[in-house]
């Protein structure tokens, strides 16, 4: 698809980011009709969103600035981490970042991302075919490979460090 | 286009409303619990109104070719507050986290178990050079881009890590959010599993770490922190993981399982 008369990227990515918060709003409000006794919303939510979309704009625009550099590992380091890494060294230096995004619901935030991963796959449904059932079994065993080596090399660690 | 679009979001917040209705579910087989949480039936959902078979009518309006597009190629950003909110789990944690930052790197060698329990199997149920692809990891960016450096995504190494891309994308997050709580049961300890979750796929890690926080609520903090700190350890160091250990150890393997083959 070509985009020619659209929005500057820059534009679209924050209005999507704006998207992406409402419908977490969205998601924590309908959660309280069904279940009041979960996370509230107040000017508290509201500060945090705002402050999650403050940090993923800065993500992609520190992800924009280092594309251009050479050092590969910081290239093809994902913007994802660096939203995350922003997001980490601004709580760690004021404490209200932290009390305002832990208003927000945490599994408020999972719904509405699994809703558009979902629709995101809808056409690739039928690249099922093309994998074999033996590729389908060998992936249980690669889930489970990666999942139970890590967590019992850190249950290992954890009894060793005796924590 | 700007009409569908509108379609869509308000089939979004019909399936949010939706899968937040039917909210949290355990099913419980024997000593194990499986806890199914609305993600689960947001992805459930919406993959299977997206199959062919319902895409008459109003809902060819919605999975239509732009809509579909639209939320991958923005999957991503839409993605990017849970980010976000990782890292304000981790600030409060931070000490306890670099005080045992050795078993995060540890752990991280755990993503070996993907060759290790993977390509056995796969040799054993008759896979050959597609068992390269399909065990190397799990699958993700980093793999897709080194197989199909080496091997071209058209060679049967490239179909292996495509099939595993493809299977991970659509129920990796559905996976792990089963699998995580039966460990739980079979009695790891739950900050082991949430070191766990951070395999190196977003999607896949909020499966993991959701459910773990669902059955411990109140242990929400240190298991996200875990997680979300493990997921940022993956993103440095699983390239290197991935060259220096999971590809020599893969080749060394596959040297042993596959020797029976020429005689």
């Amino acid at each position: 698809m070509t985009e020619k008369q659209g929005l500057p990227s820059y534009v679209k990515y924050a209005l999507i980011l704006l998207l992406s918060i409402t419908l977490i709003l969205f998601t924590q409000s309908i959660k309280l009709v069904f279940n009041p006794a979960s996370t509230p919303v107040n000017g508290m939510t509201i500060a945090g969103l705002a402050s999650l979309w403050i940090f993923s704009v800065i993500g992609i625009g520190i992800s924009q600035l280092l594309s251009k550099t050479n050092i590969a590992i910081l290239k093809n380091f994902p913007i994802l981490g660096w939203v995350s890494i922003t997001s980490l060294v601004m709580c760690l230096i004021f404490d209200f970042f932290v009390t305002a995004i832990q208003a927000v619901d945490f599994l408020s935030i999972t719904t509405p991302i699994l809703t558009f991963a979902g629709i995101s796959v809808a056409d690739r449904l039928v690249d099922l075919r093309k994998t074999s059932w033996k590729v389908a079994i060998v992936a249980i065993f690669v889930f489970i490979g990666t999942y139970l080596g890590s967590a019992l090399l850190a249950q290992f660690g954890l009894m060793v460090s005796g924590n | 286009m700007k009409r569908q679009l509108i379609f869509l979001l308000l089939f979004v917040l019909f399936v949010i409303t939706t899968a937040e209705w039917i909210g949290f579910q355990n099913i419980t087989i024997g000593a194990i619990t499986i806890t199914l949480l609305p993600l689960v039936f947001a992805i459930l959902i919406t993959m299977v109104l997206g199959m062919k078979l319902f895409r008459q009518g109003f809902m060819k309006q919605i999975y239509s070719k732009a809509n579909v597009s639209f939320a991958s190629k923005y999957l991503i950003f839409i993605m990017l507050p849970l980010m976000a909110r990782y890292g304000a789990d981790v600030a409060p944690q931070i000490n306890d986290i670099l005080q045992v930052g050795w078993v995060f790197i540890i752990q991280d060698l755990g993503n070996l178990g993907t060759v290790l329990i993977g390509l056995p199997i796969a040799v054993f149920i008759g896979l050959r050079r597609e068992a390269i692809g399909a065990t190397l990891g799990i699958g993700r960016e980093g793999e897709l881009a080194y197989i199909s450096e080496k091997y071209t995504l058209e060679s049967k190494e490239g179909r292996g890590v495509l099939s595993i891309y493809i299977i991970g994308t659509l129920f990796g997050a559905l996976f792990f959010s089963i699998f995580a709580p039966i460990l739980l049961d079979i009695g790891l300890r739950p900050e082991a599993l949430a070191m766990a979750s951070g395999v190196g796929s977003s999607s896949m890690m909020t499966g993991a770490s959701s459910t773990l926080v669902a059955r411990l609520p109140e242990m929400e903090s240190t298991i996200l922190s875990y997680a979300a700190a493990s997921q940022l350890l993956t993103s440095f160091l699983g390239t290197f993981t991935m060259i220096f250990l999971a590809v020599p150890l893969q080749r060394f393997m596959y040297k042993i399982l596959v020797r029976g083959d020429q005689s």
